[in-house]
């Protein structure tokens, strides 16, 4: 099949086949893979066109904006509130270092959003602009698939654009869904939590994933009230679980009430605010509460099902390891095949998705040791196996070896709040099967260990190198003793 | 020299309390010391394999005793003496009695400036070095983060001013706790501390103030201290030591240096809003540094205030009827400074230890010479750290002083590996490096490429400073292989300590660029370096190409 492709994809063929298209390729949707995908295939030699919908801070059916979930609506403004909230600890932590500050220290909502809006319409930009830079031909509207090589574009004016093309990629990305409870359209999602005209005194957030604890964390440390309401015992499902407590002890550390094993059941509009009520009948007042209860694919208005592109039940593109759709043609990457939904994966979709259709080299994503990061405060960041995967995994007996300490920082602002690490090794091989940090700078200090993971690091390659002093990020190479061992004995095995 | 004249080293065995003693609770330590707690915290596995390790070791130690005839047994006081309880010091003495060795280490008394008289356990790490250092970089970095966090919506109603005494209070206090949690550690791992000056009397003998210790080997490492070159008025200037604990703040102050000592303490007093001149002799800062990263350092440091006078060298400095110093240099002077302060390089402290007189030898700059495996031109004696001027860094101690303690007590010949050792200068903003610089790369493999990437972080786009990050990647364009890394700007010692291993390991470049990015981050920018800046070859021109996208590219 790879061969195939690579046939298909030639451009230096000058088949009669080539001259029938508009477009070698047309992508639907302008985000990190759409672009990404663009942009390369362009420079192998494509002619590529791309649509994506008008601006807007709040994505819907109609609005999307080019630079997508990431730039708009996701990592870059979520990382500038997270900046912004940071300071309110750090302020804290200034006093004990001999800074006299007032007691109260006054914060700007309005100039934060605001900055932050002007930076995501400059990002905004510099993707129109690379993208017209590598030659793509940008159109703005909703597009829609026709048919295994035809696409409709609807313009904002209503106009129909049709377009040929010899591929389609589908890079629609993905939503932010809300719980069917009554008094739901009082609830908000993330869409709107970036771009609130007032900052809440009162917040409330449904969910345990990353965005929930994301906000959770921004929201408190620009000095609201926080409860944080989730489904299991601890927030973060599928993290390892060490870390996952970790995460929650930091959280009430820093002021969040958090509410484990607690559903919302109820919103209703009162004279003081929201009333919420939970599963465990509490009831409490919040000025605004957020849905963070998982994203959805954007795949409905695609007509996909008309074109015979298959979907799953949650609507995500299925797709083979190559990013193709059932329809030899018609491709797809990022979150709208929900595989692993992070901006750098589909990059990588993206960008094998161009060698592979137009640089003449089948390539398929590799999902191992990806690192990932939670930006709560402090940051979660891990890159390989939990322990729980490591077990469930490895051959034989790993090494469990942890880390907790009192980051120096702390020493002088006497901040209660350690620092934990921890390497998972496979015991027979030495292998690093997985690492993660939770503590400030974790995101910025997991990018090298990855590099290490993803080559099959030894934990004796990590001994043998020497630390940095002082530096939070040396105890990843100073763990001598082994914190557990796990035995293999007695764990169910499969033969897969 | 090392492998032919090695011998196996004779011990005598253990006491029975020394080896209870190795087995305490652990105590609560802050996160540079705790490695350490690790080490102590009660677990049955590791009794066992100690255990069993110290009856192999016994065992080894008898027949190593009776095949070397030649020597009549001797009874010492000590398997090891160890003279200076510093980084290097503690960790040799403290593993060596962990492989069952007696062990005892001599220290000066504990004052936050060190002289002939004085030290403190814990050395220049804990008490003059990487710790009230970094303790002070996290106060004077505040400053900063209060103009930072203005563009983040922050507002003061009065500006943030520094209270002096509190900190110098606080961070003393840290550093007392420091010391003894040293002291408790040493204790813990039973082995025995003698406060007071050293002096080696023979190969086997050590005198500390006037009581003589005889040990099977004897282990120096008494670091380094500050040195101020002999000039009129250099009994005005400070040294490093006194710059991390002065009274009252510095209103005006000269530094003298361009190493990593001069520019961290430029930017703390920087920080700690004080006028800041540096004065440094070559045109750029830290020689030895790639010079991408000397040439980025000094414009960022420069856009925080600090004013660099380059090419000058201080000839004298002059006190005013009022008080105030006066810098006078080869090209002029400055006046109106409250303090000058040297940063012009460190000496070994190894005057006055006896070391002619047993044939210890040393270098021009009074560096014990020693051979691979640390030891001296006398078989029993041995040195690390500072002492040796190898790579003066308190992990390259560590590794010295743990490498010995298993070439000694764990019948394990070690030579410290000094490739790929990653280090950092805690500059505002802060450099981390692993490897080989660039002009190094050129010289030693020839035909590199050179991937460089110089970009405004997300945070300086909302804050409106004029932050920004370098960061670099030298690849060898033979075998891909990473030979250098590089990087200035926030969080650099913390992102470098990754790729240091992925350097040590041998990775190459597509390692690198299989790796995934966290996103967003500025490290991630090390994994993304698609297009390399410049090729370098020995035969043709090299090709340069500006990356102009480099950063802008990033997202997509």
């Amino acid at each position: 099949m790879a061969r195939k492709m690579l046939v298909d994809g030639e451009l230096s063929q000058t088949n009669e086949e080539e001259a029938h298209y508009d477009f070698d390729l047309f992508v639907i949707g302008a985000g990190s893979g759409g672009v990404r995908a663009a942009r390369f295939s362009a420079q192998y030699g494509a002619k590529v066109g791309i649509c994506e919908l008008p601006f807007h801070p709040i994505s819907s059916d109609v609005i999307g904006g080019v630079g997508g979930t990431c730039v708009i609506r996701g990592c870059v403004p979520k990382k500038i509130l997270v900046y912004g909230a940071a300071f309110g600890g750090e302020l804290e932590d200034a006093r004990s270092y001999g800074w006299e500050l007032n007691e109260k220290i006054d914060f700007d909502w309005k100039k934060l959003l605001h900055k932050k809006t002007d930076e995501i319409l400059r990002l905004n930009g510099i993707y129109k602009r690379l993208l017209s830079n590598a030659g793509v031909k940008l159109f703005e509207g909703e597009g829609k698939i026709v048919g295994p090589n035809e696409v409709v574009v609807t313009q904002l004016d209503g106009t129909k654009l049709s377009y040929s093309a010899k591929h389609i990629l589908i890079a629609t990305g993905s939503r932010a869904q809300r719980p069917l409870i009554p008094g739901q359209e009082l609830g908000i999602t993330s869409d709107e939590a970036l771009s609130l005209e007032d900052l809440p005194k009162r917040a409330v957030v449904l969910g345990g994933g990353y965005i929930a604890v994301e906000f959770a964390s921004i929201w408190k440390g620009l000095g609201a009230t926080v409860d944080l309401f989730f489904r299991k015992e601890l927030p973060l499902r599928g993290f390892d679980d060490e870390m996952r407590a970790v995460v929650a002890r930091n959280l009430e550390g820093r002021g969040i009430n958090l509410h484990p094993r607690t559903n919302l059941t109820e919103l209703i509009k009162t004279d003081e605010g929201i009333k919420v009520i939970t599963d465990h009948g509490e009831e409490l007042i919040a000025d605004v509460v957020l849905f963070a209860t998982g994203r959805i694919p954007n795949s409905k208005r695609l007509n996909l099902e008309a074109a015979g592109v298959e979907v799953d039940s949650t609507g995500a593109v299925k797709v083979d390891e190559y990013s193709r759709t059932n329809i030899p043609s018609i491709w797809a990457v990022g979150d709208v095949t929900n595989r692993m939904n992070l901006t750098p994966v589909a990059l990588m979709e993206g960008t094998c998705f161009a060698k592979t259709v137009f640089g003449g080299e089948p390539s398929k994503p590799d999902y191992n040791n990806i690192p990932c990061a939670v930006f709560s405060i402090p940051p979660l960041s891990v890159v390989g196996l939990s322990e729980e995967q490591a077990i469930e995994q490895a051959n034989g007996d790993v090494l469990v070896f942890t880390s907790s300490f009192n980051p120096m920082r702390n020493t002088i602002s006497g901040r209660q709040e350690k620092t934990v690490m921890k390497l998972v090794v496979d015991a027979e091989t030495d292998k690093v099967l997985g690492a993660s940090m939770c503590g400030p700078d974790a995101p910025e200090i997991m990018q090298g260990i990855a590099v290490a993971l993803k080559c099959g690091a030894t934990k004796a390659q990590f001994d043998s190198t020497v630390g940095i002093h002082p530096s939070a990020a040396e105890e990843f190479v100073t763990m001598r003793s082994v914190t557990r061992r796990v035995t293999a004995s007695g764990k169910p095995k499969t033969n897969l | 020299m090392a492998t032919t004249s090695f011998t196996a080293p004779k011990l005598s065995s253990p006491t029975l309390q020394s080896l209870y003693r190795n087995f305490h609770v652990s105590v609560p330590l802050p996160k540079s010391l705790s490695s350490f707690s690790r080490r102590f915290s009660p677990s049955f596995p590791r009794f066992h394999h100690q255990h069993h390790r110290l009856q192999r070791r016994r065992l080894f130690s008898v027949r190593a005793e009776s095949e070397n005839g030649s020597e009549p047994p001797r009874h010492y006081d000590f398997d090891l003496f160890t003279i200076g309880a510093g980084s290097g010091g503690v960790r040799a003495s403290r593993f060596a009695a962990n492989f069952g060795a007696s062990v005892a280490v001599c220290e000066l008394p504990f004052s936050t400036i060190s002289s002939e008289t004085t030290g403190g356990v814990g050395g220049t790490c804990v008490l003059r070095g990487c710790v009230p250092k970094k303790l002070m970089v996290y106060a004077s970095k505040y400053s900063h983060e209060f103009d930072e966090s203005h563009g983040f919506g922050w507002k003061y109603e009065t500006e943030p001013k520094h209270d002096w005494s509190t900190l110098i209070a606080n961070k003393n206090a840290e550093l007392q706790r420091l010391t003894g949690i040293y002291k408790n550690i040493l204790n813990n791992a039973g082995v025995e501390l003698i406060e007071g000056r050293g002096k080696i009397v023979d190969p086997h003998t050590v005198d500390v103030d006037g009581k003589l210790y005889t040990a099977r080997h004897i282990l120096i490492s008494v670091g380094g201290r500050p040195f101020i070159p002999e000039i009129p008025g250099s009994e005005y200037a400070i040294d490093s030591d006194a710059a991390l604990d002065l009274p009252s703040k510095p209103e005006k102050v000269a530094i003298v240096g361009g190493g990593y000592i001069a520019l961290e303490f430029a930017g703390i007093f920087n920080g700690l809003t004080s006028e800041v001149h540096v004065f440094i002799r070559q045109k750029k800062v830290l020689r030895g540094f790639d010079e991408e990263i000397r040439d980025f350092v000094g414009e960022q440091m420069a856009l925080r205030g600090i004013e660099f006078h380059t090419e000058e060298t201080p000839q004298a400095i002059v006190k005013a009827a009022d008080g105030s110093l006066s810098l006078k240099t080869n090209r002029g002077t400055v006046d109106g400074f409250s303090h000058v302060m040297f940063a012009t390089g460190r000496r070994p402290n190894t005057k006055n230890l006896g070391l002619e007189s047993v044939g210890v030898k040393m270098n021009k700059n009074g560096a014990i010479e020693v051979d691979e495996y640390s030891r001296t031109s006398v078989p029993s004696i041995w040195a690390v750290g500072d002492v040796t001027d190898r790579i003066n860094l308190t992990p390259v101690a560590l590794m010295e002083g743990g490498a010995l303690a298993k070439t000694l007590f764990q019948n394990e010949p070690t030579k410290p590996d000094y490739r790929a050792v990653p280090s950092a200068v805690f500059s505002q903003p802060p450099i981390g490096q692993v490897g080989l610089t660039e002009e190094q790369a050129i010289k030693e493999y020839g035909d590199i490429d050179v991937y460089t990437a110089n970009f405004r972080p997300l945070k300086a786009t909302l804050s409106g400073l004029p932050d920004r990050v370098f960061m670099k990647l030298i690849v060898c364009a033979k075998t891909n292989k990473v030979l250098g890394l590089h990087m200035c700007g926030e969080d650099s010692a913390e992102i470098v300590q990754g790729f240091a291993v992925a350097v040590k390991a041998g990775l190459t470049k597509a390692d690198f660029d299989a790796t995934v990015g966290v996103h967003p981050t500025s490290a991630e920018e090390f994994v993304t370096m698609r297009t390399p800046t410049r090729k370098i070859r020995q035969s043709l021109e090299s090709e340069g190409k500006t990356d102009v996208e480099a950063k802008s590219a990033a997202g997509v």
